[in-house]
């Protein structure tokens, strides 16, 4: 089970949509294709105003993420940090990582 | 002069492939070379650190680092975090690498079939004596009979080729080397050849991937903005640029402003994002040179000194106004004059073109007109702007070039098939469209046989590929190399060669020229594969003799003496670059100014004049126009409104998926689950008109021909556009089955083989179509 006291900070202002944080969990953790431990999502696109697009995408943790305790318990990142094409992932301990948020915006802190 | 000879010496004036006057260039300074190791044991696996390059496909070299087990199998694959290439960032094509190199349909065999049974799936399994005794006797009947000229040795991309089949071809004595039935040769050869002839070398965007310790070098600045022209990079990766570096550097201030039919991640992210008509990518870079010009936002110092032909540029440019071009382009004349005046304004821009520019008829002309802006702008060799990519260390096998000095040949008797066009006459490659009109007999020149390496053409990029699978079933002979039993396999090949992946073989990087690399060996080859360098070699040793080989006594092929004999003029061994992995030779800036640029040591770049030539005198030369300039599509709502009753849209095709690499990757099921069907993409008021909904499968058709595709109905694409999926083939399917189903959504059947007037340039990206549901 993951410890509540470490957590994915995600500054999905920058997450692109490559899927590599699901590739990389599906492949280390031997999960089935239509399962998940970590999913992206995508928002829009919509037009807000005329040139002023929603369109993001948001990886969002499952059931099934234990932040990666094997490979944290040997001082490695969890391979959705690893291999997040957009570097805009960290796993750290949530108080470090809540600190981060009021840096800017677009960011979001999962507990797991 | 022949016109090999001719090309040659352009492309040495040019400095393609060249080692910079056989200087050694030294390393930057690398601090964890020195302990760095290539091999180490960890938690019970053994890890090979190495460079993922090549099988499968990709035209990128990601640090890698392979875990093997006990059994010496590769168990998983993790992106290398100390390599400063990719900082270990991995995509899905790594990640899911072991399912590849592992696959139950790889091809771990040399197999024959018999020339009556191309189609079928008739196939016995030899020896890889046999196939090359086969390829021998086979390849020598057609040269005495037609000539060796009568032999095609055609690539793709993204195999570790491109610098090893100019050696096939010295080999077998052929002038004819190229990318077989991609049509125009279209895939950067438009690009790079017309930007070469106005400024010597490639020049790419500078996003720090020169610096070993990239963001944080202090000679590095960030580009104010990077110009996403007809290309998604965080997707396509292509030409040796990782797009995810471009998100490093919007990370660190920089703004971007994307052209492009549709909206995509990077366009939605834009300052700037000009939904253009596909195809009409030349005006609008004659606009925005007009508003820059007019508006005097250009570098008079870059132009007055460096650049040549000014006038008549400013001259030509006059009649671009934005009022007429925003008409051309189908966007807001505004956003012309904003996004030209952001540029003329901002200090370093990069422009990271793709493969958009090459893909429309005069395509030739869209890169060189976009170069002109970045000239007006004195972005050469400008931090945070555009950086000259000659092959790192001089090792021209790594990036535009070969080392084919060793290898004896006739090829320079022979002319090629250039089909007439001027552009192919000089640059020495066959034309694919002719090729086909050869094999067709419209045309008069042999065509007797093909070698078909990292070639899928029939699934993947051959235009009109029924006609190009019937004039190959009917020449005298052909080889395909690959990993898989492809549909361009199964319908045409004799002798069907396996290839390795990259974990089972040693070799240097490529397709890039930023720094040299090595790919190292972690499991033992799987069934009886050989890389694609290995039989290259080994073809030299049977057509030219073991006397060939500088390196070895010519009994075996020593693969790690080959490599070392290609860095002979490095400055450091194969045994160095393997258990460094990679090296990065010294970066400088403003290295026209010092001399640094051309072979002669003169200052200024490595065309006739020595500057910048907005006018080519080159290409005058040559008989083509020495300026660029834009013209219609032969088939678009303009140029045939005649056609838009029958065929009102227009079909932009080649639109590159996560997961796959142009025809690779369906048979991946993890791949496959991401993008389980050939999809068209529709904009919503499309859809509504024709009657079709989300997920239905559509008819695409035109007068060339037509596919089922399924519909994707999204606003992200521009309305009256329709953006299909290339490259499909389904390897569930039957092998007999139309060599696995890939005429049925192949959205090729729809794209002429025709290039346009210099030969160069290609119709992928700007057609017409009608979709209706199926």
């Amino acid at each position: 089970m993951a410890n509540s006291e470490y957590g994915l900070l995600i500054d999905y202002h920058w997450c692109t949509g490559c899927k590599s944080c699901e590739m990389a969990c599906s492949v280390e953790h031997d999960i089935p294709i239509g399962q998940f431990g970590i999913r992206v999502d995508q928002f829009g696109p919509w037009e807000n105003a005329p040139d002023d697009w929603t369109y993001f995408f948001m990886p969002v943790p499952t059931d099934q993420c234990d932040l990666c305790a094997e490979r944290t318990a040997k001082g490695k990142k969890p391979t959705c940090v690893h291999h997040c094409q957009a570097a805009c992932m960290e796993y750290g301990k949530i108080e470090d990582l809540a600190k981060k948020l009021t840096d800017h915006p677009k960011q979001v802190l999962y507990a797991l | 002069m022949t016109d090999q000879e001719n090309n040659e010496t352009i492309g040495q004036n040019a400095g393609l492939g060249m080692s910079g006057g056989g200087k050694v260039v030294p390393m930057q300074n690398d601090p964890t070379a020195a302990t760095r190791k290539d091999t180490w044991e960890e938690d019970g696996f053994t890890v090979v650190r190495g460079n993922a390059r090549t099988a499968p496909g990709c035209h990128d070299n990601c640090g890698i680092l392979m875990y093997i087990d006990k059994d010496g199998k590769l168990d998983h694959v993790e992106g290398d975090p100390d390599d400063p290439y990719n900082q270990g960032r991995l995509c899905l094509r790594c990640l899911t690498l072991p399912d590849v190199v592992y696959h139950k349909d790889r091809q771990l065999h040399p197999l024959k079939r018999d020339r009556a049974d191309r189609g079928k799936d008739k196939w016995e399994q030899i020896t890889w004596e046999e196939a090359y005794e086969i390829c021998e006797r086979e390849l020598r009947a057609v040269q005495e009979k037609y000539g060796p000229q009568a032999i095609q040795v055609f690539c793709g991309t993204g195999r570790d080729i491109v610098g090893y089949h100019p050696m096939l071809a010295n080999i077998l004595d052929t002038p004819n080397q190229g990318m077989g039935f991609l049509s125009g040769q279209g895939c950067y050869v438009p690009r790079m050849f017309s930007t070469t002839m106005k400024i010597g070398n490639l020049y790419t965007g500078d996003y720090s991937q020169n610096w070993i310790d990239r963001y944080d070098n202090p000679n590095w600045v960030r580009p104010d903005y990077v110009v996403i022209w007809g290309n998604n990079p965080v997707v396509a990766n292509s030409d040796g640029t990782l797009g995810h570096w471009i998100v490093e550097c919007m990370k660190r201030g920089t703004k971007l402003i994307t052209i492009d039919p549709k909206l995509t991640w990077c366009a939605a992210h834009s300052e700037y994002w000009l939904q253009v008509r596909p195809g009409t990518d030349s005006a609008l870079a004659l606009a925005m040179a007009h508003v820059i010009v007019e508006e005097d936002l250009y570098d008079h110092e870059f132009v007055d000194c460096w650049c040549y032909g000014f006038e008549e540029y400013q001259e030509h440019i006059k009649d671009w106004t934005p009022t007429r071009v925003a008409e051309i382009c189908d966007i807001d004349e505004d956003l012309i004059w904003s996004a030209a005046r952001a540029l003329g304004n901002a200090d370093g821009w990069a422009l990271q073109w793709g493969v958009a520019l090459d893909h429309t008829a005069e395509g030739f002309y869209s890169g060189a007109s976009c170069y002109d802006l970045c000239a007006l702008c004195g972005q050469f060799d400008k931090p945070g702007g555009m950086v000259c990519g000659k092959p790192s260390f001089g090792v021209p096998v790594t990036w535009i070039g070969s080392d084919t000095d060793w290898i004896p040949t006739k090829r320079n008797q022979y002319e090629h098939l250039h089909g007439d066009y001027p552009a192919l006459r000089v640059i020495g490659m066959p034309s694919p469209d002719a090729t086909l009109e050869a094999l067709e007999g419209k045309y008069d020149y042999p065509v007797k046989a093909a070698w078909l390496q990292t070639n899928n053409c029939l699934a993947n990029m051959g235009a009109q590929p029924q006609r190009i699978a019937k004039g190959l079933m009917e020449d005298d002979f052909n080889v395909v190399m690959d990993l898989w039993m492809t549909p361009t396999a199964m319908a045409v090949a004799d002798v069907f060669l396996p290839v390795t992946t990259f974990p089972e073989r040693f070799g240097l990087t490529g397709h890039q020229p930023y720094r040299t690399g090595a790919i190292n060996k972690a499991i033992d080859t799987i069934g009886e594969c050989r890389s694609d360098p290995q039989v290259v070699v080994e073809m030299g040793r049977i057509f030219k003799g073991a006397d060939l080989f500088p390196w070895s006594d010519g009994e075996h092929f020593d693969e790690e003496a080959f490599y070392d004999y290609l860095l002979r003029n490095s400055g450091f061994t194969w045994d160095d670059l393997k258990s460094r992995t990679w090296a990065y030779p010294e970066m400088k800036y403003y290295r026209y100014k010092t001399g640094e640029i051309r072979d002669d040591g003169e200052p200024g770049f490595s065309t006739p004049t020595g500057r910048y030539e907005f006018y080519s005198v080159n290409l005058e030369a040559m008989g083509m126009r020495p300026l660029a300039f834009y013209e219609e599509p032969p088939e678009s709502p303009i140029s045939r409104p005649d056609l838009l009753e029958k065929y009102p849209l227009t079909l932009t095709t080649g639109a590159r998926q996560w997961g796959f690499f142009h025809s690779e990757g369906r048979q991946v099921p993890h791949l496959r689950a991401i993008h389980p069907e050939p999809e068209v993409t529709i904009h919503p008021a499309d859809a509504e008109k024709y009657g079709i909904a989300d997920g239905d499968w559509v008819i695409i058709e035109n007068q060339y021909g037509s596919c089922k595709q399924k519909a994707k109905i999204d606003i992200r694409i521009k309305q009256g556009v329709v953006s299909a999926d290339h490259g499909w083939w389904f390897p569930e399917r039957d092998r007999e089955d139309g060599f696995f189903g890939t005429f049925e959504s192949n959205i090729n059947n729809c794209i002429p083989m025709r290039p346009g007037s210099t030969g160069l340039g290609c119709s992928y990206k700007s057609v017409l179509c009608s979709i209706r549901k199926a």
